[in-house]
């Protein structure tokens, strides 16, 4: 193993020196720009064209059978009442009057009937807007405004929950084992293309032979692996660092929620369960991914593969909410405890709270031993199946070669 | 030496003595390649082994390997000498002293120029000398070149044969898969003809030349794998 440095530093310069590989790590927080860009402008395109449409005047009239307009406010609008609604609507209809609004005797009920002028799929909005704002400031002075923040529901709460004594926050302790999740699909689905087409190179360039006859098979994969773990750390970093950055001086512009980091609960146990499942995970999906492009002679054949590896991870989404409420479930144990798909519920319900110290060893162990079987049929692969340039190995093969 | 039910080489036992250059001849599909995959290892043998100074070989018993497979490739979108300074460094060199073996090999090989070029961007033959240049980065004390010149042009075929009788010299054992008798006559101390994974012919040169009424390499060859018309190959 005494190469492990230098297949790791050629791995890791020469994937440095790829231009691919910057563009799909700056793909990410580009794209992420751009659309926070678009919103940024949306907005505020949004909220010029409401201020200019609730400045805009039109000619109205309104019918109030519910009794409940008030008179005053109809003529601060610069609108009167009429009793002939079919004459008003047609007022509408031959464009001498741009709305008419129609009151019924039951508002709740009934609907609020608005006939107008079109002024455009956007614009439109603004007779409702007006509608809504008579019925709401003739009704106002009824109620007291702590009544009409009740129904508004813009009255604010506060909830402090305790679990074993202490206060306990359910939401924010998922935050912190939960970035490992993140993390990991995070990689997976930006690295396993990568991870798959390592191996594939050596055999595509018909270098395999003087490699093999120069360091271990073992050694170049183990080297391949930790220069991939560093080359996803790289690509996380520059994610991560303009994402940070865009937030701290970009929060308000943008309006995005204000998160404290410092209160972010920190809980030892289950932050050091989530990385050992992360690790465990990583190393299991990486051999595996190595392992299939091993045994295949392209790296174009080997991406094939990507989107059933990838499977492995999205199904178990779909019981998701089975994870949260019945963590003792048949479905959730087998999905939990089968190697395959058990990183996506073991970190979902150690994120959540509900999986065991007992649960998470057996998840651990089994992730740890397939991990295991994983890299040594990824070295076995790639010894045997050197100097299969053109076709797959298979199984038989690769057992049958002791 | 057995794929599938197929067997392909078969009780085949030879030594290499330390020093010499030992000529492995044979037509097309005779097993040459095969046999000395299976002794390196990239072959799992189905018996057998390749022992040095009566060790059994693999790549971490510390023997000093040099092997340029028949099959040619090297690292394409990476330099020259980025690729020759990975292979020097894995052989154990330091990077600078890898770096120095490889600018002078370059130099002597008229490709100095070439360096900082990315290997895909080399003609065949030039790539081809990079990789002998690597095989023979670490002055390996055990050579085992399978067809080195094929595809040279005489000039290069000539300056390839000198490097090998260098190394030669220097005291490297080397092993030679050829169909070239006359880099046979001029390298080899002895050799071995194999014919359907068998040994046909094994000794001197002269020895195997005596054991066919002192016929010349070319009528032993044709004797040997007429009923394949195989010929033996002459430098253009």
């Amino acid at each position: 193993m005494f190469n492990l440095g230098t297949v790791f530093r050629f791995e890791v310069k020469r994937t440095l020196k790829k231009k691919s590989f910057w563009i799909m790590a700056a793909a990410f927080p580009i794209i992420i720009g751009v659309v926070f860009l678009i919103i940024y402008f949306s907005n505020q395109a949004t909220s010029r064209a409401a201020a200019e449409t609730k400045n805009q005047k039109f000619s109205f009239v309104i019918t109030d059978e519910s009794g409940l307009i008030d008179k005053t406010l109809v003529q601060q609008f610069g609108a009167s009442e009429v009793t002939d609604k079919t004459a008003a609507i047609n007022d509408v209809i031959d464009g001498s009057l741009d709305a008419y609004f129609y009151y019924p005797k039951d508002v709740i009920g009934s609907k609020v009937q608005i006939y107008a002028k079109d002024a455009g799929l956007f614009d439109n909005s603004r007779y409702q807007a007006v509608a809504q704002v008579l019925l709401r400031q003739s009704v106002a002075p009824t109620v007291s405004p702590e009544v009409t923040a009740i129904l508004q529901n813009t009255v604010n709460f506060s909830s402090t929950t305790y679990k074993d004594g202490v206060p306990f926050d359910g939401f924010m302790q998922l935050i912190a084992p939960g970035v490992f999740l993140v993390l990991f699909y995070l990689l997976i689905a930006m690295f396993g293309n990568q991870m798959l087409s390592s191996t594939t190179e050596e055999k595509e360039n018909r270098v395999i032979e003087m490699i093999l006859t120069t360091i271990k098979a073992r050694t170049l994969i183990i080297g391949k692996i930790l220069s991939l773990l560093v080359l996803a750390f790289i690509q996380v970093m520059v994610i991560l660092v303009p994402t940070v950055i865009a937030y701290i001086f970009l929060r308000n512009v943008l309006s995005l929620p204000n998160i404290d980091l410092s209160t972010i609960p920190l809980d030892p146990v289950r932050i050091v369960i989530a990385a050992l499942l992360f690790i465990s995970s990583f190393l299991l999906f990486t051999g595996l991914l190595v392992a299939i492009g091993a045994a295949v002679p392209t790296a174009k054949e080997a991406s094939g593969f990507f989107g059933v590896v990838m499977a492995f991870l999205f199904v178990p989404l779909y019981a998701v909410t089975l994870f949260i409420s019945a963590p003792d479930s048949g479905l959730v144990r087998f999905l939990s405890f089968f190697p395959l798909t058990a990183p996506i519920p073991l970190m979902l319900r150690n994120a959540v709270g509900n999986l065991s110290i007992g649960d998470a060893i057996i998840g651990i162990l089994i992730l740890s031993v397939s991990a295991a079987i994983a890299l040594t049929l990824a070295i076995r692969l790639f010894q045997y199946g050197a100097l299969e340039y053109s076709r797959r190995i298979s199984l038989g093969v690769l057992f049958r070669k002791k | 030496m057995d794929f599938g039910n197929k067997t392909v080489i078969e009780d085949l036992s030879f030594d290499v003595h330390k020093g010499e250059v030992f000529g492995f001849l044979g037509s097309n599909g005779s097993g040459k390649t095969t046999t000395i995959r299976a002794l390196l290892g990239i072959y799992q043998p189905t018996g057998g082994e390749l022992t040095v100074n009566g060790t059994p070989f693999s790549v971490s018993t510390g023997t000093k390997l040099g092997y340029l497979p028949e099959e040619r490739g090297l690292y394409k979108k990476e330099t020259v000498l980025d690729v020759m300074i990975y292979f020097g460094q894995l052989k154990g060199l330091t990077k600078t002293e890898a770096k120095t073996h490889a600018e002078t090999y370059l130099a002597r090989v008229k490709l100095a120029d070439k360096a900082t070029t990315r290997i895909d961007k080399l003609s065949g033959g030039q790539q081809q000398k990079v990789q002998l240049g690597i095989t023979i980065m670490n002055d390996p004390e055990l050579l085992i070149l399978d067809e080195p010149t094929k595809g040279f042009d005489p000039v290069n075929r000539r300056l390839l044969m000198d490097i090998i009788e260098e190394h030669q010299r220097a005291g490297a054992t080397v092993i030679f898969v050829t169909h070239q008798m006359e880099e046979v006559e001029r390298l080899c101390d002895r050799i071995i003809l194999l014919k359907d994974g068998k040994s046909r012919a094994y000794g001197t040169i002269e020895e195997v030349k005596s054991s066919f009424n002192n016929a010349s390499l070319d009528d032993i060859f044709l004797e040997v794998y007429g009923d394949e018309n195989a010929q033996p190959e002459r430098s253009e």
